[in-house]
């Protein structure tokens, strides 16, 4: 019933008149200034989920769903960006989602190229927004053409600071888990560069210590600090050196412990024990964004399917919304945005209130 | 969708005019202008920015009555923000409460009364049940909420879950506690745990009780053998004929992350020997390693916290997991395991596809 009313003429009509279509985005405007009032999160990712659904439920073409849902992903990423947003981050297409119907698969890269060509012919208006694209995934599974166009809009977008754009596509997260702990294993077998030549020499130094604590001991006893003073040039002098070799030369375990430093093992690694969580998390595709604040599905599904498993499984708040992604606008992200930084306040009130409590 | 008109809508959708004409790029900059952000850069304006400046007549003005402006325009958010976030809080506590009643409500309606028939009741038919279930603890330290304060609380919740699970003929359940207490008293939580069954079932019908933590050893009682192997069917549990089997795993942070960094490390170590090709790590290998340290993927994975985080849970595992949470709710109890069951019964597995 309201679904025929939605889609009626004159509804329609009446939505897309000038003063209408004015008011809804002067208050969209509002609205999205008023959220920058408070905090915002530094990282959102969204699952795209539900454009099939919608297509199937309107009666339309899978293809033409999705494309309703890289609208949506417009108007999402607009509210993002200027509520203050750094980093989106959206599961555009799974590895797995390559078991779909070839026409549906080609239609979707050819999408991908075509906005992707399209974004290449606006660089200025990209500079004015301030968004860096990036795309994680598989590259060695994508089409040769639609990773020219991908490589031409990520040079294009690299110099752009103030946001950052991430496109999963062909992405999962045991990939990227994987990926990650292989080049790690790279890292830690490649073999250790030998250090340097210094222009330090082991045993002049020790040398000079032992030749310091030689002149100073017996000193010590009579002036310790009218005569420490002088001794110091004195000990850089050569005079001592003689003697010093002498001593060296008797003295046996130290001259052994600087032939070993001299001559080290012919390859050497670093030590694995010194890999750590954040080892792993600097090799993931989302090294350099700030961590995952909140992770939002649509279309009810309840499960991760395989999308940011290392980023969110610590403190993000995970989000399950019902309605498809081609319906997901500012209305049903204010809510959420709002109950996180509800959330957020909270959390702040609770870790201001909690040492006032202890000294008490 | 609404925001555009219909030019635009067109624009946006089959990249052409009203009448079917291809845009060409500056067209699409002409029509894009009125949407892009009003000032183009917070310090320096770049070319391409004052190539472009907005169409908004108030832009045009000198600089002075512009940041009057834009101290008004603050204001003015910050108390359209202040009226937004009134008109929530009252709506949040409202929604709480009414939660709490409802869910008072469904407790009233799916009560087990320590019986194991009531439960075989609630579960007899749904389609499918999950093979491996796993629940998020969380170890409360001051028990202003439920009353069940730390490790004989969260004792008390393993052991009520266990049962509630052997009831139901879900062979495998896993708790997650972020800080592995549980482990450290793996002996005493499987008296608990054998306590418990045997209120539910009787000291005769009693399930045998497996209880195991990843790197410790399987804590059984000597005359039923350690069950560590997995079913090969999810359903193929709920045999009349033996007694029914159930094992308890105990997971905590450090089978998350700090288990893939030991991993890692092993690899590192392998492949400095060239014992191992780093080109060999494939998410087999790894899926097959975790598998056998930590555990398999849970079908399933109840919440009993009032929001959907994952707290540090391993994050390998969760990949295709059913997540169930109840919003706003508080607390270890039989109505949101039972709602969550039915949940998953009516979930759609589809892979992908």
């Amino acid at each position: 019933m309201s679904d025929s009313f939605h889609n009626s003429i004159i509804w329609r009509w009446f939505a897309s008149s000038p003063p209408v279509t004015w008011g809804i985005r002067q208050l969209r405007e509002i609205f999205i200034g008023a959220l920058r009032q408070g905090p915002i999160p530094q990282h959102i990712a969204f699952v795209m989920d539900g454009n099939r659904r919608f297509a199937r439920s309107h009666k339309i073409e899978t293809v033409e769903g999705h494309n309703l849902g890289f609208e949506a992903l417009a108007r999402i990423l607009e509210v993002c960006y200027k509520s203050g947003v750094k980093v989106v981050t959206v599961y555009a297409f799974s590895i797995e989602n390559f078991k779909r119907s070839k026409y549906e698969v080609d239609a979707l890269m050819e999408m991908a190229k075509t906005k992707l060509t399209q974004l290449a012919q606006h660089g200025a208006l990209l500079d004015r927004y301030g968004a860096a694209i990036r795309v994680l995934g598989q590259r060695n599974l994508v089409r040769r053409d639609v990773l020219e166009a991908i490589d031409k809009a990520v040079t294009l977008t690299a110099g752009n600071k103030r946001a950052i754009l991430n496109v999963c596509f062909p992405y999962t997260s045991r990939d990227e888990i994987t990926t990650a702990v292989r080049n790690t294993v790279v890292t830690y077998s490649k073999p250790h560069p030998p250090p340097l030549k210094r222009p330090f020499s082991e045993t002049h130094i020790s040398r000079n210590i032992r030749a310091r604590q030689l002149s100073t001991v017996p000193e010590d006893m009579a002036a310790p600090k009218s005569d420490s003073r002088s001794t110091s040039p004195s000990e850089s002098s050569k005079d001592h050196d003689p003697s010093d070799i002498e001593q060296s030369s008797a003295d046996s375990t130290l001259m052994n412990s600087d032939k070993i430093e001299t001559s080290p093992p012919a390859v050497t690694y670093l030590d694995p024990e010194t890999i750590t969580a954040e080892t792993l998390t600097m090799n993931m595709f989302t090294h350099d964004t700030p961590p995952l604040d909140l992770l939002i599905r649509t279309s009810g599904v309840e499960r991760l399917s395989d999308f940011m498993l290392w980023q969110c499984h610590q403190n993000t708040s995970i989000v399950f919304l019902n309605c498809l992604w081609p319906e997901f606008d500012l209305w049903q992200f204010l809510p959420v945005l709002v109950e996180w930084q509800w959330q957020r306040k909270k959390l702040e009130e609770r870790d201001r209130g909690r040492p006032r409590y202890k000294l008490d | 969708m609404v925001a555009f008109g219909p030019r635009e809508t067109t624009a946006f959708r089959r990249g052409t005019t009203l009448d079917g004409q291809p845009l060409t790029a500056k067209e699409r900059e002409r029509m894009l202008k009125p949407f892009l952000p009003p000032t183009p850069s917070t310090g320096s304006p770049s070319p391409a920015a004052s190539r472009l400046p907005s169409k908004r007549k108030p832009a045009k003005k000198s600089r002075r009555p512009k940041s009057m402006r834009s101290f008004l325009t603050s204001q003015f958010h910050l108390l359209v923000y202040t009226i937004v976030h009134t008109i929530f809080s009252i709506w949040f506590r409202f929604r709480h409460a009414w939660h709490a009643v409802y869910y008072r409500f469904f407790a009233l309606l799916y009560y087990h009364h320590r019986t194991p028939e009531y439960i075989q009741k609630d579960v007899k038919n749904l389609g499918s049940l999950p093979g491996h279930l796993s629940v998020i603890l969380e170890l409360n330290e001051s028990d202003d909420e439920q009353g069940n304060a730390g490790l004989e609380g969260l004792v008390n919740d393993v052991c009520e879950i266990s049962a509630w699970c052997a009831c139901a003929g879900i062979p495998l359940l896993s708790v997650y506690e972020k800080t592995g207490i549980l482990k450290n008293c793996i002996p005493q939580t499987h008296r608990s745990i054998s306590e418990t069954l045997e209120s539910y079932f009787g000291v005769d019908r009693k399930p045998a009780l497996s209880l195991r933590a990843p790197h410790l050893q399987s804590f059984s009682p000597p005359t039923t053998p350690p069950s560590i192997s997995y079913p090969s069917s999810p359903t193929a549990t709920t045999a009349t004929t033996e007694p029914p089997r159930i094992t308890v795993l105990l997971l905590s942070a450090t089978d998350g992350r700090n288990t893939m960094v030991d991993l890692t490390k092993t690899l590192a170590e392998m492949a400095q020997k060239k014992a191992l090709d780093p080109a060999d790590i494939s998410a087999d290998l790894i899926d097959i390693e975790l598998k056998e340290a930590v555990s398999g993927e849970p079908d399933l994975l109840v919440l009993f916290s009032p929001r959907v985080e994952l707290k540090g849970y391993p994050p390998w595992q969760v990949r295709l997991t059913e997540i169930f949470h109840v919003p706003d709710n508080a607390g270890v109890n039989y109505q949101v395991f039972v709602r969550a069951l039915h949940k998953y019964a009516k979930a759609q597995m589809r892979f992908g596809r």
